[in-house]
C-alpha cells in the first residue's frame, strides 16, 4: 500500500496535466455536442445534433474518406516499412542509415512533408516535368491529378514518405535483436527461403507490425494539416471538417463541430486500446 | 544474412532515393529563382529568399525566439513531469496501473483537436487564454506521453538496485537521486528531450487554437505559405525549421554525453 501510495505521489504532476488538461479538455467538447453549451445559451441536452450531422450529406463520406486514407497510408507504410527493413539488414547497411532514417520522418513536420509531395507530385511537379523528360505527357494537363484529388493521393503520400521510415526502423531493431538461427535452422531443416520468411520470421514480426500499424492508422486518422493543405474539397477528411465547423463565427453553430469531434475521438480511443492491446503482447514477447 | 545479388542493393537504392529526393528538391527550392516548365533544374538560382529571411524586416527573430522559447520550455516541464511518472511506471507496481498507462498513452493518437477547443474555453475562464503560459501548459498534452514513454523503458532497464545502494549507504533520497540516479538516465533525458522540442514545435493546431493566432511559431507561419503556394518562401521556412530541430537534437546529444562522462561510472562496471 505504501509503494502505490509513493506511486501516486511520483505520477502526480503528469496526472493533473493530462487530467486537468486532456480529459477536462474533452469533457467541454463532449457535452457542447448534446447542445449544452451555457456558455451561449443552450442548457437543453438534445441528441438533435447527431442526428443532423449522421444525416448530413457530408458527414459519411466524410468518415470514411478518412478511414480510408488511414488505412491504405498505414498499411502501405507497414509493407513498405519492413521490406525497407529486410532490404537494410540483407545489405548490410543497416547500422550507418537506421539512425538517421528514422530521424527523418520525426524532425519534418506534416506541414513540410505536403510541401515536399507537392513539390514532386503536383500538376507542375518534378514528377510531371520527368514524365515530360521522357515524352509520356506533353502539357501539364496531361498529369493525372495526384494532390487534392477526390481519391486523396496526396495526403497518403505524406503519411507514407513519414510512415515508411517509422515503420522500417521498428521493424529493423525487432530484425537485429532477433536470433537469426532461427531462421537458418528453418532453412537447413528444408524450408525454403519464403516459407523460413512466412512461418518463422513473419509471426515473430507480428507483434510490432500491428501495433505499428494501429500507431500510424492512428496519426493518420486524426491528423489535420495534410488533409487540409492537399485534399479534396468533398469530401473533406473528417477533422477539416469538424475544425471548420468550429471557426463558424456563430457559436451556436459549435454542437455541429463537436459531433464529429467526439467521433474522431471515440475511434480514437478504440486504437489507443488496441495500442496498449499490442504492445502488452510486444512486451511479453520479448 | 548478407547476400550478393545486385538486387536488394538496387532496391535500397530505390527506397532510399524517394525518401531523401524530396528533401534535396526543398533545398534546390529555396535557392531558385525562377523554375519554369518543364526544366527540370532551376534557370535561375538566387539567394533571395534567404537573404529576405535574414533581413532586418524579416519575422525570423521574434518568430524563432517564440518558438524556441516555447518549444524549450515545454521540453523542460514535460521531462520534470515524466521523469518521477516514468519511475513510478517502470518500477512501481500499484492498482490502477493500467488505466493510468493508457492514460499517458491516449494523447499520443487522440488528435488535440479532441481537447484543444474545450481546454480554450477553460483558458478564457483562468485568464491564461492566447497567451504565452497557455499554449506552453497545452503543449504538454501531446509531449507527456512521448516523455513518460521513453524514460519508463529507461528506468525498465536500469531497475532500483543502485539507489538503493546509495540509500543502504546512507545517502537521502534527494542525495541518492541526484548523484546515482541522474547521471543514468541522463542520455535518456536528452534524447526524449531532442523528441519532446520536435513534438512543441510541429503543433499548428494546437498552437493555433490555444494562442489565437498570437503566439506565433515556425508552426504559424509555415502553414500559410503552404497553403498560398509560396513555394520558395516555404522552402525556406522548412529549411530553417528542420535545422532547428536538427540543432536541438545534437545540443541535447552533446549535453548528455558530457553528463555521462563527467562522472564517476566505475561502479557500473
Amino acid at each position: 500500500m505504501k509503494s502505490a501510495l509513493r506511486a501516486y505521489l511520483l505520477l502526480t504532476p503528469a496526472l493533473l496535466v493530462l487530467g486537468a488538461l486532456f480529459l477536462g479538455g474533452f469533457a467541454p467538447s463532449f457535452l457542447q455536442s448534446f447542445g449544452y453549451f451555457p456558455a451561449v445559451g443552450m442548457t437543453e441536452p438534445t441528441l438533435s445534433f447527431y442526428r443532423e450531422v449522421f444525416g448530413g450529406r457530408e458527414f459519411l463520406p466524410s468518415l470514411l474518406f478518412s478511414l480510408r486514407i488511414a488505412f491504405l497510408s498505414s498499411a502501405g507504410a507497414v509493407v513498405f516499412g519492413a521490406l525497407l527493413a529486410l532490404l537494410l539488414l540483407r545489405t548490410g547497411r543497416g547500422e550507418k542509415i537506421e539512425g538517421a532514417l528514422a530521424a527523418i520522418p520525426v524532425i519534418v513536420p506534416h506541414t513540410v512533408a505536403v510541401l515536399l509531395v507537392l513539390n514532386l507530385l503536383a500538376r507542375t511537379g518534378l514528377l510531371a516535368r520527368l514524365l515530360f523528360a521522357s515524352g509520356f505527357i506533353s502539357s501539364p494537363d496531361g498529369m493525372p491529378s495526384l494532390v487534392f484529388d477526390r481519391g486523396g493521393l496526396g495526403v497518403i503520400a505524406v503519411y507514407l514518405w513519414k510512415g515508411i521510415p517509422f515503420a522500417a526502423a521498428v521493424v529493423y531493431v525487432v530484425l537485429r535483436n532477433m536470433n537469426t538461427r532461427l531462421w537458418e535452422s528453418a532453412t537447413v531443416l528444408g524450408a525454403s527461403r519464403f516459407q523460413a520468411f512466412r512461418y518463422v520470421v513473419l509471426p515473430l514480426l507480428l507483434p510490432s507490425l500491428s501495433s505499428t500499424f494501429v500507431l500510424l492508422f492512428g496519426f493518420s486518422f486524426g491528423a489535420f494539416e495534410a488533409p487540409f493543405l492537399i485534399g479534396p474539397t468533398f469530401p473533406r477528411a473528417l477533422p477539416v471538417a469538424a475544425y471548420s465547423a468550429y471557426i463558424h463565427p456563430d457559436p451556436t453553430f459549435r454542437p455541429y463541430s463537436m459531433v464529429m469531434v467526439v467521433v474522431i475521438t471515440f475511434i480514437a480511443m478504440l486504437l489507443v486500446y488496441l495500442y496498449s492491446f499490442f504492445l502488452a503482447g510486444e512486451e511479453r514477447a520479448s | 544474412m548478407k547476400t550478393h545479388s545486385p538486387f536488394a542493393p538496387l532496391l535500397l537504392f530505390a527506397f532510399l532515393t524517394l525518401l531523401l529526393l524530396p528533401v534535396l528538391v526543398l533545398l534546390i527550392w529555396s535557392v531558385a529563382r525562377s523554375w519554369p516548365w518543364p526544366s527540370l533544374l532551376p534557370a535561375a538560382y538566387s539567394a533571395a529568399e534567404w537573404k529576405s529571411l535574414f533581413s532586418a524586416s524579416s519575422r525570423l527573430v521574434p518568430v524563432l525566439l517564440q518558438s524556441v522559447l516555447l518549444a524549450g520550455g515545454v521540453t523542460l516541464l514535460s521531462l520534470a513531469a515524466s521523469v518521477p511518472a516514468a519511475k513510478a511506471l517502470g518500477l512501481l507496481s500499484f492498482p490502477g496501473k493500467s488505466v493510468v498507462e493508457m492514460l499517458v498513452l491516449a494523447p499520443v493518437i487522440v488528435p488535440p483537436l479532441s481537447y484543444a477547443p474545450g481546454m480554450h474555453l477553460l483558458f478564457l475562464r483562468l485568464g491564461i487564454a492566447d497567451s504565452f503560459a497557455g499554449v506552453l501548459l497545452a503543449h504538454l498534452v501531446p509531449c507527456l506521453p512521448y516523455g513518460i514513454r521513453i524514460l519508463t523503458n529507461v528506468f525498465r532497464a536500469l531497475g532500483d538496485r543502485l539507489e538503493m545502494q546509495a540509500r543502504v549507504l546512507g545517502a537521502s533520497p534527494a542525495q541518492a537521486f541526484l548523484h546515482v540516479t541522474l547521471p543514468l538516465i541522463a542520455p535518456g533525458m536528452a534524447s526524449a528531450g531532442g523528441l519532446l522540442f520536435i513534438v512543441s514545435l510541429s503543433q499548428y493546431l494546437l498552437t493555433f487554437f490555444l494562442g489565437g493566432g498570437r503566439i506565433v511559431t515556425l508552426s504559424m507561419v509555415l502553414l500559410p505559405l503552404v497553403k498560398d503556394g509560396e513555394r520558395a518562401a516555404a522552402a525556406v521556412w522548412s529549411t530553417l525549421f528542420i535545422a532547428v530541430s536538427l540543432l536541438f537534437c545534437l545540443l541535447m546529444e552533446r549535453a548528455a554525453k558530457r553528463c555521462a562522462s563527467s562522472r564517476d561510472t566505475f561502479f557500473l562496471s
